[in-house]
């Protein structure tokens, strides 16, 4: 299951600059692809298209939603191990595993360090295997 | 059940297809260094040179890899092993192996040689030979800055490319540093492995895959050596640990002992030169080390980096030795070997048999030694060979610290017996933990059992060599074992005269361990406290593996690495140590300081059900269901 980009595309290219997972390719002004091996539906494409050209797997055409509005992770600190899954997952490089307080400090935790970088497609989420981030505070397209 | 499914990739035809597993050899060697060391005996003729063109080089993963479990980054690279002729089978905690399953393969075998440099990029499934000459040359930290910075990496270093015997592999700064398995590579023209895709690693039964984990990784943070030791200290922290219990190589292994080991121990580490700990992707434990080097900051030393960069070479300077680490790093290095062979060069300079230049104690020359060693520049060439090679040109072959052509690691055997049990029977060479980590329960741990008493180790080092097969072959760091010895003991303290007593009475327990083993089919139980692995392997694969099977795993998994060696041309001869460690007592005044291999050896073949030349018994292989198999 992927998503896809109809014949409303007008290759923009703000979808493949955003795209978490590098699904996406297009030459500027020319209709967009995903490819369906890589996509892993996330939604984050449907989001940012101003031209509402992105269609789900099921056949739906989600809605453009602000920036502001995207969800965003967050992360259950005391239970955190920063095992860095999400570190790792995060292309964006929005997640980071916080610094010490002091030399020695042991409780360190993945944490949102760059919350303009986040497009709030939940990867981290995902391979959390612990399962203690959460999207919160948008709308899920 | 869903089987693996590796690609095998011809670079001299440049054909690639893929290559399923079959059901049988899934059940029975489930991946890793397991099925790599099957495949190769079916894929690659007897008696091929490493760098052979027909040689085959197997990058694979275990069903635990990137499941999220913890410390399961871990991948496998399996080949013949460049030092010894025998099997070669390099652990390393980059995330290329993750990379590897979520980009649609569980490993690739590669043969044949291409005729320019190469990177091979696996991407969802598709594989492509990709033009490298460009690559080529780059240091491992350059190439992977210019690779894309999502992919996972697994490139060789200017020391892999001019096929140096223990060039290494880096994954990020992570290291599959032993067996030369760099230079294997380099012989094949490739530069670099990238990888990348989005698949979902199965799991068998997810749900309670999550919930196993989640209790699995609670009691990693709480147990004082995956929680508390180390995380603070890393590795580094057995440096004080060996020096007390005079296991600590000094000077080319002549002595176990140096005053000024506190120099480059991980306590002075932490307190001096740490940023933060961090570790490999998955891992809860986090015993890596950060530090500053030039204003930059780097992956710091492990323990056997600082024992060999220190006390070994006579060095005090720990900022040199995080300096060499790197080096060794951005060269593709294995900092084992090539810190070892340096001490052996140095001690043949004292002893007037050959002149490099280097010198005990003497630290100034050594980053432009280890250039030169990966550069293979005039008489470096020949110390890019490794200490067996040095020994037959120059001799010393008495002091020439490796096991089957492979430098030992950083434990000094005659005071710890049983880990010198270890070396001369692992499999791809004088390696702790392929030979079983028994220093870990005689001399660097909180339990102390007699280190010069050869009672109950051969049994005990046949039993930790299984477990540890079976937990690196399931994809899993040996550091998340380390929970095997009991938190009881941690609390109760290593001068408690219960942990004491227990060190003195487990020399007594030879026939129980015995026992353990013959019964290992009906320990049908698991629990978090003795192998965790167990019921993970179980969850995430749906087969019947439970601490007995388990072990099994690790039994089969020696076994078939041992036959891979014996059709090369290995034989029981070659279960040796160098003549300083048998036959020299480290104390002069304590005659029993020295490994009893003639007293260990029988008793270790006769527990592994081996006949007297080391070669398996058919009913030791029945009994394993690898009957009809050897190649």
């Amino acid at each position: 299951m992927a998503h896809q980009i109809t014949e409303a595309c007008s290759g923009c290219t703000a979808c493949a600059r955003l795209c978490p997972v590098f699904a996406i390719a297009g030459e500027r002004g020319q209709r967009h692809a995903i490819n369906p091996k890589r996509c892993v539906d996330c939604g984050v494409c449907a989001r940012v298209c101003a031209k509402d050209a992105i269609q789900t797997a099921g056949g739906r055409i989600p809605p453009r939603v602000p920036r502001k509005e995207w969800p965003k992770p967050s992360v259950a600190r005391a239970e955190c191990s920063a095992c860095q899954m999400c570190v790792e997952a995060c292309t964006p490089g929005a997640l980071s595993i916080s610094l010490p307080k002091e030399r020695g400090d042991l409780r360190v935790f993945a944490e949102l360090s760059a919350p303009a970088k986040c497009v709030g497609c939940g990867l981290c989420a995902e391979v959390c295997p612990l399962r203690i981030i959460k999207m919160e505070g948008g709308t899920a397209a | 059940m869903i089987l693996p499914v590796y690609a095998q990739i011809n670079l001299t035809t440049g054909k690639t297809e893929d290559f399923p597993i079959s059901e049988a050899y899934f059940k029975r060697y489930i991946g890793g260094k397991a099925l790599a060391a099957r495949l190769l005996l079916d894929l690659t003729p007897a008696g091929l040179s490493p760098f052979a063109p027909e040689m085959a080089v197997i990058v694979n993963t275990g069903p635990l890899n990137g499941t999220g479990a913890p410390s399961t980054s871990r991948f496998n690279v399996s080949s013949k092993n460049v030092l010894t002729g025998g099997i070669a089978s390099s652990n390393c905690g980059g995330s290329f192996g993750m990379m590897l399953r979520r980009a649609g393969y569980e490993g690739l075998i590669i043969t044949g040689k291409a005729e320019a440099p190469v990177r091979i990029d696996v991407s969802d499934g598709e594989i492509s030979i990709l033009d490298a000459s460009e690559l080529w040359g780059m240091d491992t930290e350059k190439v992977q800055e210019e690779l894309p910075r999502h992919m996972g990496k697994l490139v060789i270093g200017p020391a892999g490319e001019r096929m140096v015997s223990f060039a290494g592999l880096a994954s990020g700064e992570r290291m599959a540093g032993r067996c030369g398995v760099g230079a294997i590579f380099g012989s094949k023209n490739i530069k670099a492995l990238t990888a990348y895709g989005t698949k979902k690693i199965p799991v068998a039964n997810q749900q309670k895959f999550d919930k196993y984990i989640k209790k699995w990784v609670r009691f990693l943070r709480k147990h004082t050596m995956t929680g508390d030791s180390l995380p603070h200290y890393g590795s580094a922290g057995l440096v004080n640990k060996a020096n007390a219990s005079h296991a600590l190589p000094t000077l080319n292994f002549q002595q176990g002992h140096d005053p000024l080991a506190d120099t480059v121990s991980g306590e002075t580490l932490a307190e001096t030169r740490l940023t933060r700990n961090s570790g490999c992707v998955s891992c809860p434990i986090r015993c890596e080390r950060r530090v500053m080097l030039d204003g930059k900051e780097v992956k710091g030393p492990e323990y056997e980096t600082l024992g060999f960069f220190g006390p070994n070479i006579g060095a005090h300077d720990i900022d040199t030795v995080l300096r060499l680490n790197y080096v060794c790093d951005i060269l593709g290095l294995d900092t084992i070997s090539a810190a070892s062979t340096i001490a052996f060069a140095m001690e043949l300079g004292e002893k007037g048999m050959a002149d490099f230049g280097l010198t005990f104690g003497d630290v100034s020359n050594l980053e432009e030694t280890l250039r030169k060693i990966a550069g293979r520049e005039g008489i470096y060439s020949d110390l890019a060979n490794g200490s067996k090679w040095l020994s037959e040109k120059y001799g010393g072959k008495e002091f020439a610290m490796h096991s089957k052509g492979l430098e030992m690691a950083s434990y000094e055997p005659r005071r710890s017996v049983g880990m010198g049990l270890g070396y001369a029977t692992s499999n791809r060479g004088g390696c702790h933990l392929n030979g079983g980590y028994m220093a870990l329960l005689e001399s660097v741990g909180v339990l102390s059992i007699r280190p010069q008493d050869t009672r109950a180790k051969a049994q005990w080092t046949v039993f930790m060599q299984n477990a540890l097969e079976a937990i690196s072959t399931a994809g899993c760091c040996l550091f998340s074992g380390q929970t095997f010895v009991p938190q009881i003991l941690f609390n109760l303290g290593p001068n408690h005269f219960v942990t004491r007593f227990l060190g003195q009475a487990a020399v007594l327990t030879g026939p129980v361990v015995r026992l353990i083993l013959a019964v290992r089919p009906v320990m049908r139980f698991n629990t978090l406290l003795l192998l965790p692995h167990a019921e993970a392997l179980r969850l995430a694969t749906g087969l019947p593996f439970y601490t007995g099977s388990f072990l099994d795993l690790g039994e089969r998994t020696f076994n078939i690495e041992r036959l891979y060696n014996l059709r090369e041309g290995l034989t029981g001869e070659d279960d040796s140590l160098p003549a300083r460690l048998t036959k020299t007592p480290q104390n002069p005044e304590k005659k029993n300081t020295v490994v009893r291999l003639d007293k260990l050896l029988p008793v270790y073949y006769r527990t592994r059900g081996w006949d007297k030349s080391g070669r398996p018994r058919e009913r030791t292989l029945k009994r394993l269901k690898m009957e009809n198999e050897h190649g």
